[in-house]
């Protein structure tokens, strides 16, 4: 006979559902809403939205606090895990998204916000990426991740262009290979451990000394390929360029910053344990996918025409560039890793609204590609403007002083440097000196040619709406007055790094 | 006391701060008429400082924040207030008071009139952070920041190719001065290990007699940068390109002194090295004969001031040479005063003339300019040194310091020099306002200046007339501060025949000047008469041909050699090389994007070859693992 299971509620420690249930609730309440009265202005969804993240934010803070008195949080089983690594990247997912649900507010109509689908299935996939953060179970990671990518996968769709259904194919069709190979890797390490914690894992392929190497070396191979999926590392990187062009800008820009963010964590939780245990061939191999993937992906966006591709390459090597941080694994490192992603979101996201403001409906005969480099050729003469905020989201990029990423990149170096990764960081700062040279091609383009054809003139900035210019102006001032926020923020998260053993 | 410290050093940042907000509009009075109060604000404080100072107050040290802290270095950003710094303050901010009021009428027809306050403030604040830092480093922030300031004043009519020209030439020339000056700095901070001047000269005693004199050199060199002197002082003629405002404050009254000023401050360095000493006399001495010598002939009104300022700045680095640091201190502010008073005169006659430059062409404008010429004339009486205006006490006593010290060659052109002031001021005043009228031949109409700029000069013009009588207050003061001495000459005899020896010679020199110039007939210089065509009328009209020398030996092969560089050195290695590296990359990005040609199964084909490639890795490390006994037993067996 079974016994009669006896959980109490405290133990279940339920609080540490609530940063997730919020947004799940507020989807929940959006397909009602459209339910009983369709055909409702996509403001009052936007708003909704905003409304429920900022609740998410605060129950986030709440969360924060009571890490900062208690120390990290279990509960429900112990499969939830409120860490500090899983406070900051989640301050980071909602304050992102927090930030890219306004850009839905444009000038133009564009079919897919006229759905409420759109906005449930959003919050549904943020409520994914924060489980994927805030656990260790290898079961409830890939919940997390599958609610994530398949609503990502439908958003990109909606935005109903030829190019969005092929990209929303080639995603899912890849994703559903890097699924496969996440369950297996999983399974192997179940097979091996007979658990499905990180940590328990841990313990035990301490305790009895990596004995079975082949096997563990197994699984590693195929966790880091789906997570080589999911951060787009050369050469698991195919998808994103088709990716990024067939989704709107906005999105696009979306996509190289939250799911990355939580794709990290969940790395920096299952890799750093292994390369701190010994295992000279994972530090091995990641060194060269960082190495590969920051240099490839340099190179192909050296050739691009088009902006669009030229900053998906980007995001490539700067997710490179920040992997290599969970190879290197200290402290410090983890803490640049998490202050050059919330740099990295204010400048990308910005400089993909810029794009996302001069999105046209049809393209001009003779164009190619929706955003051109010849698109912006002379943009100063039309708007000074926005070509003077383009080039300091395209100089922040490059790392430039003081703007934004410039201290992410200095303190992820200097963070290579101190732990003996002397020509990793060598390697570093080439390629931010190649990266250098597409993002100047853009501004040369804007500042020192003349415009190529008058009627993009027009085009640009005509999706402008007074909340996307909110939306940049936010950006813009991030990415300028960084230089005043670097040191809080590296003190604060640091905090939240160190005290989760990261 | 601190607030009034911090008043008088930022009021005039946010005076730059506040006018440098309406630059790129049209003129806005208002920018003028704050910036001049807040310019006065910093005045009063100074003035409350100096009466704190005066009734025997300690020196007001403060530290606003650390600048710099690494390994052995410790800079903060301090800043005094002692006996010395003071003085420098009331003179900085006094006359900074008068040229921004006088400015509001001087650029009132200017489009670019808000820029102007704006650079003119952050002139002053630099120049506040030069005479208040207590150490080298903020020494050195405030002189570079003047010097930009400077560059950006002088070429203020940007779209002049002769005032950029001219900007240019005293930036690069300052430059050149100021790496002897970070050179002294490093060695400074090599030797003591700090740049705090009191500790620093704390521990100047300790150092052995070579290294002091190097250390004294080098900063020398900085400072002739500074006050132009000689061979680095043909920029300051060139100078005068700028509005005349800034000339009054810039180049005659604050930055071309701040070079004294560092002497002054190093005074226990220059102490112990008393054969550096003896140099920077000599070239002073030498410099106030050679640039009186350059003034003599001159046609340019503004240059004519300014080669007497540079003459005077020669004196007073004789007096500093000599040790006599208060003397020269005294001088400094004394000369300020007349100097300013000289130039702003200067500027309501070229306002007046319409930008007309050359005395020749003026003439009997005292009647149309009424207060300009009696302003100026007494400016140049004090200039000349002539009892009982400042002059004549500032002077006096640099020439009675070169006679008490025994120095008598340097005493001696001291005083011949003080002759030819008295004649080129004359000269100038007498072509100016004296004679018969030239001006109506070239159409220009005269009038006075504004009411409120004249009012606003009145201050100088007082303190021309009375400064000399403060000499006994000013000695105590900086007594202490500066180890003063009073130079006195024995026998009264002696005393006496000097003092009326040099009155006379001054005053015939006046006397001759007025004679020559301001009879009829004078004429318009064509280069025909006897004298232009003389060998030495030739020589000190083309500045001893020193310019041409420079143009011709320093700049034209450095040209040249820039070209070689470029064309040789730069196209063909550098860019070469870096154009190649970048095809390489290129050309690698190019042939390799061929891996992203869309095809879905392409793509899922390039994840399994990663995939398998870690596999394979994977199993490799496995099998190397299990079989590693096996393994290091075959391998001993082929011997490795």
């Amino acid at each position: 006979m079974l016994e009669p299971v006896n959980v109490s509620l405290e133990s279940l420690n339920l609080m540490t559902l609530a940063p997730m249930l919020i947004p799940i609730v507020g989807a929940l309440l959006i397909l009602v809403v459209d339910l009983f009265k369709s055909n409702i202005d996509k403001s009052l969804y936007v708003m909704l939205s905003i409304l429920f993240l900022f609740t998410d934010f605060m129950a986030l803070a709440g969360s924060s606090s009571a890490f900062m008195q208690n120390g990290t949080l279990l509960g429900l089983f112990d499969v939830m895990l409120v860490d500090g690594l899983a406070i900051v990247s989640q301050f980071i997912i909602v304050v992102a998204s927090m930030l890219f649900i306004p850009l839905a507010l444009t000038s133009k109509r564009f079919h897919e916000f006229s759905y409420p689908e759109f906005f449930a299935l959003f919050l549904f996939m943020i409520a994914g990426f924060q489980f994927m953060v805030a656990t260790d179970n290898l079961i409830l990671i890939f919940v997390g991740l599958e609610t994530a990518s398949l609503s990502l996968y439908t958003l990109i769709a909606m935005h109903n262009r030829e190019k969005s259904f092929e990209a929303a194919v080639k995603y899912f069709t890849m994703g559903a290979l890097a699924a496969g190979f996440y369950s297996f890797g999983s399974m192997i390490f179940y097979a091996v451990t007979g658990s499905v914690e990180i940590n328990q894992i841990a313990t035990v392929l301490v305790a009895n000394g990596f004995s079975d190497i082949g096997f563990v070396m197994v699984g590693f191979a195929f966790i880091l390929a789906s997570f080589a999926f999911k951060l787009s590392l050369v050469p698991f990187h195919t998808w994103a360029p088709d990716v990024y062009e067939g989704s709107s800008a906005a999105m696009a820009g979306y996509m190289s910053i939250v799911p990355k963010i939580a794709a990290f964590i969940v790395a920096m939780r299952f890799f750093e344990f292994l390369i701190h245990s010994g295992l000279v061939w994972v530090e091995a191999i990641l060194y060269v996918f960082v190495v590969v993937t920051m240099t490839a992906a340099n190179l192909w966006a050296l050739v691009q025409t088009d902006v669009k591709r030229m900053l998906a390459y980007s995001s490539i090597s700067h997710a490179g560039f920040a992997m290599a941080a969970v190879m290197i694994g200290t402290t410090q490192a983890n803490t640049a890793l998490l202050l050059y992603w919330v740099l990295f979101t204010f400048t990308n996201l910005g400089s993909f609204s810029m794009l996302w403001i001069s999105r046209q409906k049809k393209m001009l005969p003779g164009q190619n590609s929706d955003h051109s480099y010849e698109k912006f050729a002379g943009l100063v003469q039309s708007s000074p403007m926005a070509a003077t905020i383009m080039a300091l989201f395209m100089l922040s990029l490059a790392g430039v002083p003081p703007f934004a990423l410039f201290w992410g990149k200095m303190y992820l170096i200097s963070a290579a440097v101190t732990s003996g990764y002397t020509v990793l960081a060598l390697i570093m700062a080439l390629n931010s000196a190649i990266a250098g040279y597409y993002y100047l091609k853009l501004i040369v383009y804007m500042f020192m040619k003349d415009p190529v054809d008058s009627r993009y003139e027009k085009v640009i900035g005509s999706n402008l709406s007074l909340s996307l210019k909110t939306i940049i102006g936010i950006a813009a001032v991030g990415t300028i007055f960084a230089f005043i926020a670097v040191d809080p923020l590296l003190q604060a998260i640091g905090g939240f790094v160190y005290n989760s053993g990261y | 006391m601190e607030k009034y410290l911090y008043i008088a050093l930022f009021a005039p940042l946010v005076s730059s701060l506040f006018s440098a907000l309406f630059t790129a509009q049209k003129k806005k009075q208002f920018v003028g008429v704050i910036a001049s109060l807040l310019i006065f604000t910093a005045f009063a404080s100074s003035t409350v400082l100096l009466v704190h100072i005066l009734n025997g107050g300690e020196p007001i040290h403060v530290t606003l924040m650390t600048w710099m802290a690494t390994g052995g270095l410790n800079i903060p950003f301090g800043f005094v207030v002692d006996e010395v710094s003071v003085v420098m303050m009331m003179v900085v901010t006094l006359v900074s008071t008068v040229v921004h009021i006088y400015s509001n009428g001087y650029m009132d027809h200017d489009k670019s009139f808000n820029r102007f306050f704006a650079w003119l403030s952050a002139f002053v604040f630099s120049m506040m952070v030069l005479v208040m830092s207590d150490n080298y480093a903020g020494l050195f922030i405030g002189w570079e920041g003047v010097g930009l300031c400077s560059w950006g004043l002088i070429g203020f009519w940007y779209n002049k190719e002769s005032a950029t020209w001219a900007a240019n030439e005293a930036f690069i020339m300052n430059r050149i001065a100021d790496l002897g000056m970070l050179i002294g700095l490093f060695l400074v901070y090599w030797n003591t290990g700090t740049l705090q001047y009191e500790e620093a000269f704390a521990a100047f005693p300790g150092l052995d007699h070579a290294t002091l004199v190097w250390i004294g050199i080098f900063l020398f060199i900085g400072a002739m940068g500074k006050s132009a002197q000689f061979p680095l002082h043909t920029w300051l003629a060139d100078a005068m390109e700028g509005p005349t405002p800034v000339s009054a404050l810039i180049h005659a009254a604050t930055m071309v002194t701040a070079g004294v000023y560092l002497v002054i401050r190093s005074h226990p360095l220059y102490d112990l090295i008393p054969n550096v000493g003896l140099f920077i006399a000599s070239l002073g001495a030498f410099v106030a004969i050679f640039a009186a010598s350059m003034a003599l002939v001159n046609r340019d009104m503004k240059r004519i001031i300014a080669y007497s300022t540079l003459s005077q700045l020669g004196y007073m680095f004789a007096a500093a040479g000599l040790g006599a640091y208060w003397v020269a201190l005294f001088h400094l502010m004394a000369h300020a005063f007349f100097k300013a008073l000289l130039f702003l005169g200067a500027g309501n006659v070229m306002h007046a003339m319409h930008d007309e430059l050359d005395p020749f062409k003026m003439g009997a404008l005292k009647e149309k300019m009424k207060w300009t010429w009696i302003m100026m004339t007494i400016a140049s009486f004090a200039l000349a040194g002539v009892f009982p205006l400042a002059g004549f006490y500032s002077k006096d006593a640099i020439l009675e310091v070169g006679f008490v010290e025994h120095h008598y060659i340097i005493y001696t052109v001291l005083l011949v020099t003080a002759g030819l002031t008295a004649f080129y001021s004359f000269r100038l005043v007498a072509l100016i306002f004296h004679g018969e009228d030239r001006y109506t031949l070239f159409g220009i109409h005269p009038h006075e200046a504004y009411k409120f700029m004249l009012w606003a000069m009145s201050p100088l013009l007082i303190l021309a007339i009375i400064a000399g009588a403060f000499q006994h207050t000013f000695f105590e003061l900086v007594e202490e501060a500066l180890n003063a001495v009073h130079y006195h000459i024995h026998s009264h005899v002696t005393l006496w025949i000097m003092i009326i020896g040099t009155q006379a010679f001054v005053l015939a020199s006046i006397f001759y000047a007025y004679k020559k110039y301001a009879r009829k007939g004078i004429k318009v210089p064509d280069g025909t008469s006897e004298t232009e065509q003389s060998f030495l009328y030739k020589l000190l009209y083309n500045q001893y041909y020193i310019p041409y020398f420079y143009d011709e030996y320093f700049v034209k092969p450095y040209r040249e050699l820039s070209s070689i560089f470029w064309k040789k050195v730069d196209l063909k290695v550098v860019d070469a090389t870096v154009d190649g590296i970048a095809k390489v990359l290129y050309s690698t990005g190019s042939a390799t994007r061929g891996m992203q040609s869309g095809n879905l199964s392409t793509m899922l084909r390039w994840m399994v070859v990663g995939l398998v490639v870690l596999l394979m890795i994977a199993v490799a490390v496995g099998l190397a693992a299990r079989y590693s006994a096996e393994l290091s037993q075959f391998l001993a067996g082929l011997g490795v």
